[in-house]
């Protein structure tokens, strides 16, 4: 059995008004592997978040399956963490209080065992010092370690990150990609992320998806692990040929698609 | 070179800042400058003191009423009046604001009809509400009620929409209930604007609380200007009114204190 399974799934949209139906997933079918890291790839409004929001119970399908641990999704719940694109740190709870509010609705460990989660996922992403700041306070990087802190504590079997740093500056970014490389060594955690940055999928991820423009088809899959062999990955990979090649690759494949349709 | 200019040429200048003590001193100026010119204008003796009593006789006034009239015990009854009809206000506002916002059910049955009696006048209500509820203080809480929840219900259930859905999402997928995303992240994002929505709701209660003192009443500051009025006694009304203005500014100006204090961890240093 697989740890998920996407089994033909389509997912269409009808128009405010309920006048027009659009497709925005057609026909997908994937397996994702326990512990594998997976990049969804592709132009924005593609209908690949739409796609990971699926597995996380945020959004309904029009037909076909996802299954997680053989088990049909069908509502949101704490064995699917999400990570949003935007700093989602609640600004009313300090940076602990935010990771303490991850254990909150866990009825599978003590209170005395949740503070250790705390602890441990403080200290992981390393806000430990931080401990007693309220977001407004701390930069957009260390908000977005908070939710990363906050979703893992809630003990989630799949982690599900929608362009996570996307709303980062390009050096705070490449430093907090590196950091979820160090995260998940530690972690091994399923985890599926949505992005259009080309090195950030190539960098992060075991397999690359590629999607098309709406409706949502993947049209390559890449294995990064038989691409690019640093283990562990490292700001070195990012200047290695193999690197470049798969790069490379990836961008011709998108320039032959041309560019993504307008709505 | 370009200096930067002065204090004094940054006040003329388009969206300049200025320092706060600026500020201040501008605002000191610009009272003490509308006192003079009305003392100036009362007492030319153009202006009969009827219609226009100088600013001294307000005050003077003002410090009559209370011996003479036990203008505290008004004063007492008409904040005790505004300030009830405003919790029963909040109380039935904030939990179907929120309820609207959350289930269309609510929503789609409540919105049109408060809509509608958004836009009815209130003071247009005071005859009916005196049929209804007679001329005691029901009536007048009725007034003030009317007048401020059809406003709040809609600015708690915006408050409520404006929460950001990654809140909502990121509770849920920690495992919260929906009760539990209303008591937990819900309530305590909207809180800051739900305040400032409350004041500036109690500000339209003293404009109703004088609509329904003056139709109907024997106690409150717009009884009492209402019937100061009957003797001509200028300054009392006057008096009364600056009174009322007096209040709202001090009611306000504690709760942005107060928002302020509550809401630090908003501030970014």
């Amino acid at each position: 059995m697989k740890f998920i399974t996407f089994k033909n799934v389509y997912k269409e949209f009808v128009t405010e008004r309920g006048t027009q139906v659009i497709s925005v997933i057609e026909n997908i079918s994937i397996d994702v592997d326990e512990g594998s890291v997976i990049a969804f790839l592709g132009p924005s409004g593609c209908g690949k978040t739409t796609l990971m929001r699926i597995v996380g119970g945020l959004e309904t399908l029009t037909s076909g399956s996802v299954k997680l641990e053989g088990e049909e999704v069908t509502k949101p719940d704490r064995r699917k963490g999400m990570v949003f694109q935007s700093y989602s740190s609640f600004p009313w709870l300090t940076v602990e209080g935010n990771v303490r509010f991850g254990t909150r609705y866990r009825n599978d460990i003590s209170e005395s065992e949740k503070n250790d989660v705390v602890k441990h996922y403080l200290n992981l992403v390393q806000l430990s010092e931080y401990a007693s700041l309220y977001p407004a306070r701390i930069s957009g990087g260390m908000r977005q370690r908070v939710a990363i802190a906050r979703t893992l504590a809630a003990g989630p079997n799949v982690l599900l990150m929608d362009e996570p740093f996307g709303a980062l500056d390009a050096q705070t970014r490449e430093s907090l990609q590196f950091q979820l490389l160090d995260i998940n060594r530690q972690e091994r955690k399923t985890i599926i992320f949505v992005t259009h940055d080309v090195e950030e999928a190539i960098l992060l991820a075991d397999r690359i998806l590629m999607f098309s423009a709406r409706p949502a088809r993947i049209i390559r899959e890449f294995d990064v692990n038989k691409l690019i062999q640093d283990e562990p990955r490292g700001p070195e990979t990012k200047e290695s040929k193999p690197f470049f090649k798969l790069r490379n690759e990836i961008l011709h494949i998108a320039r032959k698609q041309g560019q993504p349709r307008e709505v | 070179m370009r200096r930067s200019p002065t204090e004094f040429h940054r006040l003329f200048e388009f969206r300049a800042k200025v320092t706060n003590r600026t500020e201040l001193v501008m605002a000191i100026l610009a009272f003490v400058s509308f006192i003079l010119i009305w003392h100036i204008a009362a007492s030319s003796g153009l202006i009969r003191p009827e219609f226009l009593p100088t600013p001294l006789s307000v005050v003077e006034a003002f410090f009559r009423l209370f011996p003479q009239r036990d203008f505290e015990v008004d004063i007492g009854i008409s904040v005790g009046r505004v300030w009830f009809a405003f919790f029963l206000s909040v109380v039935v506002a904030v939990p179907l604001g929120i309820l609207m916002s959350t289930y269309r059910i609510v929503g789609s049955i409540c919105e049109p009809i408060v809509d509608l009696i958004r836009y009815l006048p209130v003071p247009a209500l005071v005859p009916l509400l005196i049929i209804w509820f007679g001329i005691g203080e029901v009536s007048k809480i009725a007034v003030l009620w009317m007048g401020t929840f059809f406003q709040l219900v809609l600015l708690i259930a915006d408050d409520a929409k404006r929460v950001p859905e990654e809140y909502i999402e990121s509770a849920f997928t920690v495992g919260a209930k929906p009760k539990q995303v209303i008591g937990h992240v819900l309530l305590p994002s909207m809180l800051p604007n739900m305040i400032d929505n409350f004041r500036i709701t109690l500000g339209w209660c003293w404009t109703y609380l004088i609509i329904a003192e003056i139709v109907a009443a024997s106690s409150g500051i717009g009884h009492m200007i209402w019937s100061m009025r009957r003797f001509v006694k200028t300054p009392e009304v006057m008096a009364g009114i600056i009174t009322i203005g007096i209040i709202g500014l001090l009611t306000d100006q504690l709760i942005r204190w107060w928002h302020r204090r509550m809401f630090r961890y908003l501030q970014k240093n």
